[in-house]
């Protein structure tokens, strides 16, 4: 414990060097301007930040783009609250309640409680998160290939399960991604795979492409394709942000404390991030909270319950991604690309060889919710003016970036190609509804999967029940499995006339 | 009401394409040439395997959207399921249903890859100047004060802030395109 504080202490000097408090800030700024734009996601606006980071040291890199993930969840409670417009899928329970009570006059008031439940639920998963993450590492140190693979096919899982929508369309995108992995030299037997003579296939395909161009390129076609519709924005007289009274916030400790286990626990599963978080913890509060009967109509728990779940659930998605290697969200898949452009692989050894580096980043947490608070107090009546800007300036600029993040990892041009070509399919993905994000997921944890799996079956000579055997490897493969089956299961106990 | 076969055709067509693109792949990963090791997963195990999966997955989509009566029911959690009792109306009571523009999105896309394939040629500031007042036009921005502006503007910027400070050796083309590039970062102070 004591060795766990001073490193955060440590973590904390290195946050306020000025280089890397400067990038917190400008971190903190693009991911508020992120998440008010309708047209820009958090997932997007991490991966176009990345090929920024390429000539940078580790840790202002990762400062970056770690501060960006925590506003990101933020800022777009604004535009839900004030003009019924969610910058992405996270806020969109935030308007539930914020916008009836924007229209009741309290607009103010409606943003204050956002900005205290978004300072609430980070700051306790964030002390969670530096609580959990040594013994959580310490315990992966024991674990071997089987654990490993177990926790991997956890991950993928629940991304499928979790990810809402179609479960067929979840697991064709994640068998893409994993299938997109194995192209190129194996490393074992040197076999080439799915390279079909093609020189650019044989290096394999990058994944930091696949995620640029599904992402970035694709979203941008896809709204391209619906000319760029610019939400009409009604006049808001006064935008401010009027803090609740200590009486008032006491008054929701249950919902402040249920909604923030909420988010943590729903962060530390891997694939279910922030988006799942906002809408179950909503969901939580509608059954069990003291006024569940008024959920809808313009009252604080609505808008308390899901800011808390949503940002606390970035605390949690870190726990898996350093501790493990195992990103558990979109974002976090994108910070993980970072580290390992850097040359460093997250798992339990990091905490070993570059302690410094995550402890930097848990305390750029910390500092970067206590910064993101102040900026949303005083700017947000600035920051939401960036919705005037037109969609497709905004979407010009995102292509360029995008190109250009592809070509500045390798400095190659057939790299951009095949960013192009990942649009496109980031396109037709979202066109016949295949969510990305088991794609993407697919593509970073596929290696880690075949490699553990294959030493597995080297290890234990061919014997799959060895992953039923092992006690920790059986608990996370039922896990996964009734994860996987869950939705099959519900699905078939509806009423024919239910399955609408 | 029963579902017309022209619409279940349309809500099988994916699954029937990505199911014959998975048969086709696990054909080639059987083809796969390497030196099979005694009692060892070769490298095509795991990608037969997945594609095993995948095609497993369309099947039996496949078999869901001819046999059952409402094949529009996805078996999936979708999130509003997740908010269980809330009034999703405020949400959804101004959605209006997207407006399609084939057109830009294929002129958008070729822009796109003519960039790719000319920037090497044009090198970035002229092929990114082009691109974006193609980009601006293409998504019906009329403003050509503001279009060559920003795309002028645009290039300039993100070839200081690259090639300046982010230390990326971007394509500066080839005979007289790759002079004005020079000139450019002459005038920048890039070396």
């Amino acid at each position: 414990m004591d060795n766990t504080l001073v490193l955060l202490a440590q973590g904390f000097v290195q946050v306020m060097q000025p280089v890397n408090l400067l990038f917190l800030v400008v971190g903190i700024m693009l991911g508020l301007l992120v998440a008010v734009l309708p047209g820009l996601t958090l997932v997007m606006g991490v991966v176009l930040a990345l090929p920024f980071t390429y000539s940078m040291a580790v840790t202002p890199a990762i400062i970056l783009l770690t501060a960006m993930y925590v506003s990101g969840t933020y800022a777009g409670a604004w535009t839900s609250i004030l003009f019924r417009v969610p910058g992405e899928p996270i806020d969109v329970p935030l308007l539930w309640d914020g916008y009836p009570m924007a229209r009741k006059g309290e607009a103010a008031k409606a943003l204050g409680w956002t900005l205290i439940a978004a300072f609430f639920g980070g700051m306790v998963a964030a002390t969670v998160m530096v609580l959990l993450a040594q013994p959580v590492a310490k315990i992966a140190l024991t674990f071997s290939s089987p654990e490993y693979f177990a926790i991997i096919f956890f991950g993928l899982a629940s991304v499928v399960s979790l990810g809402g929508g179609s479960l067929a369309n979840a697991l064709i995108s994640l068998c893409a991604g994993i299938l997109l992995a194995t192209v190129g030299v194996d490393d074992t037997y040197g076999a080439h795979r799915f390279t079909f003579g093609v020189p650019i296939l044989t290096d394999g395909i990058d994944y930091l492409v696949v995620m640029v161009g599904a992402y970035g390129l694709g979203e941008v076609f896809m709204r391209l394709e619906q000319g760029f519709r610019s939400p009409q924005l009604h006049k808001v007289s006064d935008i401010r942000t009027r803090l609740p009274g200590l009486g008032e916030a006491l008054a929701m400790k249950t919902t402040f404390i249920r909604s923030a286990l909420a988010g943590i626990i729903i962060g530390i599963v891997p694939g279910a991030g922030a988006t799942v978080a906002s809408f179950l913890s909503y969901g939580i509060e509608s059954q069990y909270g003291k006024n569940r009967h008024k959920m809808g109509t313009g009252i604080p728990e609505g808008i308390v319950a899901p800011q808390v779940a949503a940002t606390a659930s970035v605390g949690g998605a870190l726990i898996p991604l350093v501790t493990m290697g195992i990103p558990g969200s979109g974002a976090t898949a994108i910070i993980l690309g970072a580290f390992l452009l850097h040359g460093l692989q997250p798992g339990p050894q990091v905490f070993q060889t570059s302690s410094h580096i995550i402890y930097a980043m848990f305390a750029s947490v910390f500092v970067g919710i206590i910064v993101m608070c102040v900026i949303g107090y005083f700017a947000t009546k600035f920051m939401v003016k960036v919705l005037d800007l037109p969609e497709v300036i905004v979407s010009a600029y995102v292509v360029m970036c995008c190109l250009l993040g592809a070509f500045a990892a390798r400095n190659n041009l057939t790299d951009v190609l095949l960013m192009v070509v990942f649009g496109i399919v980031g396109y037709l993905f979202e066109r016949f509804r295949f969510p990305i994000t088991p794609m993407v997921l697919g593509v970073i944890l596929g290696p880690l999967a075949e490699s553990s799996f294959m030493t597995t079956m080297i290890s234990f000579e061919n014997d799959w029940t060895v992953f039923f055997t092992r006690p920790v490897a059986s608990v996370v493969m039922c896990v996964a499995i009734i994860t996987l089956i869950y939705p099959l299961f519900r699905y078939l106990r509806q009423q024919p006339g239910e399955r609408r | 009401m029963p579902i017309p076969p022209h619409a279940r055709l349309r809500q099988l067509a994916p699954y029937a394409l990505v199911g014959t693109a998975g048969l086709f792949l696990f054909y080639v990963a059987t083809q796969f040439e390497f030196h099979r090791r005694a009692s060892t997963l070769g490298p095509d195990f795991w990608p037969k395997l997945i594609l095993g999966l995948l095609i497993m997955v369309c099947a039996c989509e496949i078999a869901r959207i001819v046999f059952t009566k409402n094949p529009d029911r996805d078996i999936g959690i979708v999130l509003e399921d997740m908010a269980q009792g809330a009034d999703t109306t405020v949400a959804t009571e101004s959605t209006e249903p997207a407006a399609s523009h084939p057109w830009r999105l294929l002129a958008g896309m070729a822009a796109t890859l003519a960039y790719v394939a000319l920037v090497g040629t044009t090198g970035f500031f002229l092929t990114t100047t082009a691109y974006l007042a193609a980009f601006l036009a293409i998504g019906d921005y009329r403003n050509r004060k503001i279009t060559a502006a920003l795309s002028i503007g645009g290039a300039l910027l993100l070839m200081f802030i690259f090639m300046k400070l982010v230390y990326v050796s971007l394509p500066i083309g080839s005979g007289p395109f790759a002079q004005v590039t020079i000139l450019l970062m002459r005038l920048m102070g890039i070396r």
